[in-house]
């Protein structure tokens, strides 16, 4: 059975990574403890890993990393200087479909009242003759309905051009 | 490696750091300074944890680039070896949680240096070495390196990989016993080299 709680264990291993002679009773422990042995075995064959020289491979140049850093630092100093726009743009939203939503509550009864008024008009323009409305129920829907168009692409020309940056 | 770079985040950095009044940016001579005596070590620790030489060139500038992006309160080598090495560790255990590069594209990482070596060791042996070690995980290759190479302690191993400092020692346990079994799979007895 193999046991991490072994006192000795910690010093064993560290003096054997760091390839100092273990002292009488640590090395009579090792010499009893199958589990310690197993334990320094494995952290000298690490320390010997790291010990065998590597392929001479060249490292980054550090010249492009400096200025990598220094590119970074840029972006970074941008996104936080345009970082109240990005807000704003969210708020430009909020309050163009918070004022949409009052116009309608407001103008309510006079919106549904041109509707029902050009709403037969078109059935009956469809089937034969075509019945005059009211005028200006026709340049509010127009109006209505054109905003409400300009509000949306608007507010999808912001979206996209946000994910875009 | 243009990816890596690109998915630095320099907020951690200035966070960190930002605060503190002192905190000033890395000059050039400070940083090359710091590059001639750290990015070899790190670089092998990378090499060794990912197995990879792209990733280990990938990720030694990562960690250098949050380094150099933001104000840094201390000068202290071994300070900055340390923030190196864990800002590393946190960059690969990214790419291996994304399913990265390092468990895909293994290189046979000693054979040139086998041939380079000046002590005697065979090609096969250097080569089984780091195939050995490579089959341990991640996260045990982190552990045993920064335990037994870096000598790092308990709680910046913990640090490291946001462990709690206590299951450092039974992890570190694990992955001895682990690598013992390895190695007595592939034939190294106590004392093999």
């Amino acid at each position: 059975m193999l046991r991490h709680d072994c006192a000795q264990l910690p010093d064993i291993v560290e003096a054997t990574v760091a390839g100092r002679a273990l002292n009488a009773p640590l090395a009579a422990h090792l010499a009893s403890c199958p589990s310690c042995r197993e334990q320094v075995e494995a952290a000298a064959f690490v320390r010997r890993l790291a010990d065998t020289p590597d392929a001479p491979h060249p490292l980054p140049d550090p010249a492009v990393i400096w200025w990598k850093a220094q590119l970074l630092r840029r972006w970074q100093a941008e996104r936080s200087a345009s970082a109240p726009i990005e807000r704003m743009h969210w708020i430009e939203l909020a309050a163009g479909l918070a004022s949409l939503a009052a116009f309608l509550a407001w103008q309510w009864k006079t919106l549904a009242s041109a509707l029902a008024q050009v709403i037969p008009m078109s059935l009956a323009s469809m089937t034969a003759t075509p019945a005059p409305g009211h005028p200006l129920s026709s340049v509010l829907l127009i109006g209505g309905a054109a905003s409400v168009a300009i509000m949306f692409l608007a507010a999808l020309h912001r979206r996209l051009g946000g994910t875009s940056r | 490696m243009a990816d890596h770079a690109a998915a630095v985040r320099v907020e951690d950095v200035g966070a960190q750091t930002q605060a503190d009044a002192r905190a000033e940016l890395l000059t050039d001579y400070e940083f090359r300074e710091l590059y001639a005596e750290h990015a070899r070590p790190l670089w092998a620790y990378l090499f060794r944890v990912t197995g990879n030489a792209a990733d280990a060139d990938d990720l030694l500038q990562e960690a250098f680039c949050r380094l150099l992006a933001a104000p840094i309160a201390t000068r202290d080598s071994s300070q900055l070896r340390a923030y190196l090495f864990r800002t590393a560790t946190n960059a690969a255990t990214d790419l291996w949680r994304r399913g990265g590069r390092g468990t895909r594209r293994q290189e046979p990482v000693t054979e040139d240096a086998a041939v380079t070596a000046s002590h005697g060791e065979t090609v096969a042996l250097k080569r089984d070495m780091a195939r050995t070690f490579r089959e341990l995980k991640p996260q045990e290759r982190v552990l045993l390196w920064l335990a037994h190479v870096e000598g790092s302690g308990h709680g910046e191993i913990a640090g490291t990989l946001g462990l709690k400092p206590a299951s450092v020692p039974v992890l570190l346990f694990r992955a001895r016993r682990k690598l013992a079994a390895l190695l007595r799979k592939k034939g190294y007895g106590p004392g093999e080299r």
